[in-house]
Parts: structure tokens; C-alpha cells; sequence
């Protein structure tokens, strides 16, 4: 491999990772958020990705509606899945004093109840993908080439997180978010609602799944087996930082460009054990992640 | 009647349909049967380290595999007893659980069983991706096992020997809840620090926690190559983790009678569903749900009675 060979392929492979890697990002996003104001890891993140994913697909291919219809009601479908689950399953078993275990099997439940649903349809027997709204040309940057589709992914996902952050900052409702997650109590002692913001989150996180399946759908074919790739989004999260949102994203671009240089440079077989071995050595070596700052340490 | 009488009678019960069963039933229930019980003695070891010592652990799959190729290697390459196949398969499990142990030193609750859970995963793709040992994505064909010359080709000639096997592991169990060891390990799920204070080597308990439980699943992946002549990496996924987690957590945390009642419950169910996958995981997220909804704790719920015991100094 010559050195404008090695030079090319880095260029492909940070500008591909910046596109994939945004939508790892806004599901580290969705992952965070959840684990930050309930304390949920959310195992069934990769399933409400790809029932967004197939909720779209059903609405263009076998309720005939337009693209316009279908946006909309994706999100919305989404979101009242996850506001739904929160208030009406976790609720319940955080109340009965559920703990780690209990909650991660809770929404282990979920994603089986999803992926067994989507099945159900038999929209999933052949792999999919969703039609593109925008048109087949390549946008060159660099020595590299995207195509149109990509940008527009990186663009919206970009938006996106700054919509949240102005959110998070600007909004009531956002640093009512932003308060649960730092103190449940203090919060509920200056008047916020803790169970409407759990459920207000778990529709958030339910929205930005659902626009991150919008937004990749086109791109690549699904299956209802694509949920694994959620395991990238939990590489991400912990990457950056488990309870960072900014640690979220810096790790989505961070494990998307990994991802891609990976594939280009040593196998495309090795792509799938790398989030893994990120986790693993993320955890062992930096538990807190690039941003997720001085760990907590619990007194007895 | 109380627990204890309770607990003889299930066991009565329980063997005398298995002394029964290989007069009475076909090839096809005994495989199923004899699945069932690799079930009990994985479950028993998740239970080791989850119930007994408190650690959230979700590698428990890749140490069963290592339990399979290990038996299935060793058993083709030198056809010992099958016993020797079975003990070298849960001694390179218990070694490695061993030294994966060490992550519970470093963290806790859902930062171990991320780690562990990145660790399953990548033991599955080293046995998709290690072709010359493991057959990779082809899958690896086992050769019957054998015991001095008598050679287990079908599902009645390995029947007592998978049983014979679940029911040791199970003793074994029970006699680890009750010895001091199992005190220790369960003041240390309590709290590392109180366990501390009381002189007990936590980081000595949680690692060999581990090891036990490594071997508990390398010895069932040992039991399972008695009756199965093939292998392959595809059902030594997380699937097959959150099926033997589901085992314990519903059948009870902490509870050796909810391991085993958990395992035959949810083998049963998943091997009875598997013709219907979408119906199966439907229903499967469901029980799922529900039970975690209804019935935290477990059907066997256990272990909560004992601090107003000590508390109350009634009973023995």
C-alpha cells in the first residue's frame, strides 16, 4: 500500500465514519439520556431503532402513504412506544424495588416483544431498505467521494443534536431533564414532576430511534436482526462516557470512523469484534469514559 | 409442611419420572430431557455468581462454549474417558472465569455486566473466526464420547450420565449455599465493605465466584457433547445468556430450587416454541415483562427471610 493509497483510505474512511458514526451518535444519545433520568440501561435500544425502521417501511409499502405522512408518524409511533413502556412497565418494576438485573430484563422483554411483532408482519422475511428521498449523485470532498444521501444523513443528525442541546439548555422541560438526571430528590423538591419527565424522556428517546432509523433506512437493508447494531451505539455511549451526552456523540463519530478505518485497513471481519474489544478496553482502562469525568464513588 | 419436606418430594417426584422416562418415552424427549438438564447445571452456575455472590455477570455462554470445543477437541484428539473430556473443559473454563473475574474488581452492577457482555461477545467471534480449532462458520462435528470402550452414540445411551451429572452439579450447589463459603460469598453481595469488616477476602470471593460458575457452564458444555455430535457458534450467542439469566431471575435470585424450576420451565418453553420463532419471542418478552412487572423477585423468592431471622434468633 503506497502512501497516497494510505492517505486516500484515511480520508474515505473519517468522512464514511462521520456519516455512520452520527447516527451512533443520536442512539448513544437516546441510550444516555434514558440511563441518565432512570437509570435503565436500555437493552432494547436496537430494537426501537429498527421497529422505527419498520413502522416507515409499512406506512410506504403497504399503507401506500407519502413520505411526508410517514416522517411524522414514525416519530410520533415511536415516541408513544417508549412513553408507553416507561409508564406503564419500568414504572412498575422500579417501584417494586427493581434493581439492575430486574430492569435490564424488563426491557430484554421489550425487545423480544418487538422483534417478535415486526416478524409477525412478514415484512422482515426479505431485507429492506427504505426508498431515498434524495437523488443518487456523489458530493467529492477531498480524494473522497460520499454520496448525497450521506450528507444529508450527517446534516440532519448534526441539526438534530443541536436542537437537543439548545433543548437541554435553553428549555424548561430540558433542564428539567437535565435536573432528574443530576438529583431525583432535588428535583422533586423544587416542583418537577418525576414521573412525567421519565416518561417525557422515554419519548424522547423513542423519537430520536425512530429519526435515526429514518435517516439510515435508505441507506443500508434491514432485517429485524439490524437491532445489533445498537451494540455500537453502547460502544459509543461508553466510549465518550456513559453518562456524558456530549461524551455520547464525540463517541459515536469516534467509533464510526474506528468502524470504517478498520474495515478499510485491516478486515471487515474484524469490524465486528471491535466495539466489543472498545467496551472492554474503554471499561478497563477509563470506566468513565473520554468525557464522563471523575467517577462517582458511593458511600456505603 | 414446610420448605425443606417440600423440597424432597420435588426431588422424589423429579427422579422418579427421570428412573422412569427411558422406558417409556422416544429418542426425541430424551434430547430433550437431557437438554434440560445442561440447562439446570448452567443456570446453578449463573446462580453461583449472580444469586450467591451479587455479581451481574453476562459471559456465562462463552465459558459454555469453551466447555463444548474444549470436551469435543480433547474427546476427538485423544478419545479419553469422557469424564477426562468433560474435567478438562470446566478446568479451562474456571481458569478463564478466573481471570474475567478481575473485571468484577474494577466495577460493579451495569458496567460489569456491559464488560462481560463485550467479553461474550467476542468469545463468540473468536469461535466463528479461529477456523483451525473451532470449524469457524462451518460449525465442528464431535465424535461420540466414550467411557472405557462403551461408546454413547444416542440420546438413552448419554440419559444417566447427563442426569447423573446435572444431579452431582446440584449437590454441589447446595452443599456451596451452605457451607461458610457460601455465607461469605453472599455478605459480600450484601456489601463489599460490611464483608470487608468481617475479615472475608472480597476480591479473593468475587474472583473465584467466578471461576466456580465458569466451571459450572465449561462442565455443561461437556455434558451437552455427550448427546450431540455437531456444533456451532451461532447458538453461543447472547441469546442463549439472557435465556439462562431468565432461568434465574425468574425462577428467583438467590434460590437454588428457582435456578433448577427456572431451567426446566424456560428450556421447556423455548424448545416447544422453537418451530415459531415470532410467536415464541412475543410470547418469551411477555413473561418477560410480566414477571418483572408482578413478580420481581422470582417465584422462589428466598433469602429475605433470613436477616429477620438472625434479627429475631427463632429458628435454626
Amino acid at each position: 500500500m503506497s502512501f497516497s493509497d494510505i492517505w486516500l483510505f484515511l480520508q474515505q474512511g473519517v468522512l464514511s465514519g462521520l456519516v455512520t458514526g452520527s447516527v451512533y451518535a443520536l442512539l448513544a444519545i437516546a441510550i444516555v439520556t434514558v440511563f441518565k433520568t432512570t437509570d435503565v440501561p436500555n437493552f432494547s435500544q436496537g430494537e426501537i431503532f429498527m421497529a422505527g425502521g419498520y413502522v416507515a417501511l409499512m406506512g410506504l409499502l403497504v399503507f401506500k402513504l407519502s413520505y411526508a405522512l410517514v416522517i411524522p408518524l414514525t416519530l410520533a409511533v415511536m415516541a408513544g412506544v417508549g412513553a408507553l413502556f416507561q409508564r406503564f412497565v419500568m414504572e412498575r418494576v422500579t417501584g417494586s424495588r427493581g434493581v439492575g438485573v430486574q430492569l435490564v430484563i424488563a426491557t430484554l422483554g421489550l425487545a423480544y416483544l418487538l422483534k417478535g411483532l415486526v416478524r409477525q408482519t412478514g415484512l422482515g422475511d426479505t431485507p429492506r431498505s427504505l426508498p431515498s428521498l434524495v437523488g443518487d449523485g456523489a458530493v467529492i470532498i477531498g480524494d473522497a467521494a460520499l454520496t448525497r444521501l450521506d450528507v444529508v444523513i450527517f446534516v440532519v443528525s448534526v441539526a438534530v443534536m443541536l436542537l437537543l442541546y439548545a433543548m437541554f439548555n435553553r428549555t424548561r422541560i430540558g433542564k428539567a431533564m437535565r435536573a432528574v438526571g443530576m438529583n431525583p430528590k432535588g428535583a422533586q423538591i423544587v416542583g418537577i414532576n418525576l414521573s412525567r419527565i421519565r416518561i417525557l424522556v422515554w419519548a424522547l428517546s423513542g423519537l430520536i430511534s425512530a429519526l435515526a432509523a429514518l435517516l439510515i433506512t435508505p441507506k443500508i437493508l434491514i432485517t429485524p436482526d439490524i437491532a445489533h447494531i445498537a451494540i455500537l451505539a453502547y460502544a459509543a455511549a461508553i466510549v465518550g462516557g456513559f453518562t456524558s451526552l456530549p461524551g455520547a456523540v464525540l463517541g459515536g463519530f469516534i467509533i464510526g470512523i474506528v468502524e470504517n478505518l478498520v474495515g478499510l485497513f485491516i478486515s471487515t471481519n474484524a469490524i465486528v469484534v471491535a466495539p466489543f474489544l472498545a467496551i472492554l478496553v474503554t471499561l478497563i482502562v477509563r470506566p468513565q469514559g473520554i468525557l464522563g469525568g471523575k467517577p462517582q464513588v458511593k458511600k456505603v | 409442611m414446610n420448605k425443606g419436606s417440600l423440597d424432597r418430594w420435588a426431588l422424589g417426584v423429579l427422579a422418579v419420572v427421570l428412573l422412569v422416562l427411558p422406558f417409556t418415552v422416544t429418542g426425541y424427549v430424551l434430547y430433550v430431557v437431557n437438554l434440560l438438564m445442561v440447562f439446570v447445571v448452567l443456570a446453578l452456575g449463573l446462580h453461583v455468581v449472580i444469586g450467591e455472590a451479587g455479581q451481574f455477570a453476562l459471559s456465562h455462554t462463552a465459558f459454555y462454549g469453551i466447555g463444548i470445543y474444549t470436551a469435543g477437541l480433547v474427546n476427538t484428539a485423544w478419545h479419553p474417558p469422557f469424564i477426562v473430556s468433560i474435567l478438562a473443559g470446566g478446568a479451562l473454563a474456571a481458569l478463564l472465569g478466573y481471570v474475567i473475574g478481575l473485571l468484577a474488581l474494577r466495577m460493579r452492577d451495569i458496567y460489569l455486566a456491559l464488560a462481560t457482555f463485550a467479553f461474550g461477545e467476542a468469545m463468540q467471534w473468536v469461535f466463528l473466526n479461529w477456523d483451525k480449532v473451532t470449524g469457524g462458520s462451518n460449525g465442528m462435528r464431535m465424535q461420540p464420547a466414550q467411557l472405557f470402550g462403551y461408546q454413547l452414540t444416542n440420546d438413552l445411551q448419554a440419559f444417566p450420565f447427563v442426569v447423573g451429572g446435572a444431579a452431582l452439579m446440584l449437590w454441589l450447589t447446595v452443599a456451596l449455599s451452605r457451607s461458610q463459603y457460601g455465607s461469605a460469598l453472599r455478605a459480600v453481595r450484601e456489601s463489599d465493605v460490611a464483608a470487608l469488616a468481617m475479615g472475608i477476602n472480597v476480591k479473593r470471593m468475587k474472583q473465584t465466584a467466578f471461576a466456580i460458575s465458569a466451571a459450572f457452564a465449561g462442565i455443561a458444555g461437556g455434558l451437552y457433547t455427550l448427546f450431540t455430535s455437531f456444533i456451532h457458534p451461532e447458538s453461543l450467542g447472547f441469546q442463549t445468556t439472557i435465556l439462562v439469566l431468565t432461568m434465574v431471575v425468574v425462577g428467583g435470585i438467590g434460590s437454588v430450587r428457582g435456578a433448577v424450576a427456572g431451567a426446566i420451565a424456560f428450556g421447556l418453553i423455548s424448545e416447544l416454541l422453537r418451530q415459531a420463532l415470532s410467536i415464541q419471542e412475543v410470547i418469551y418478552g411477555a413473561i418477560l415483562m410480566g414477571f418483572m412487572m408482578f413478580k420481581p423477585k422470582g417465584l422462589f423468592a428466598d433469602r429475605e427471610v433470613k436477616r429477620t431471622r438472625a434479627a429475631g434468633g427463632s429458628h435454626g
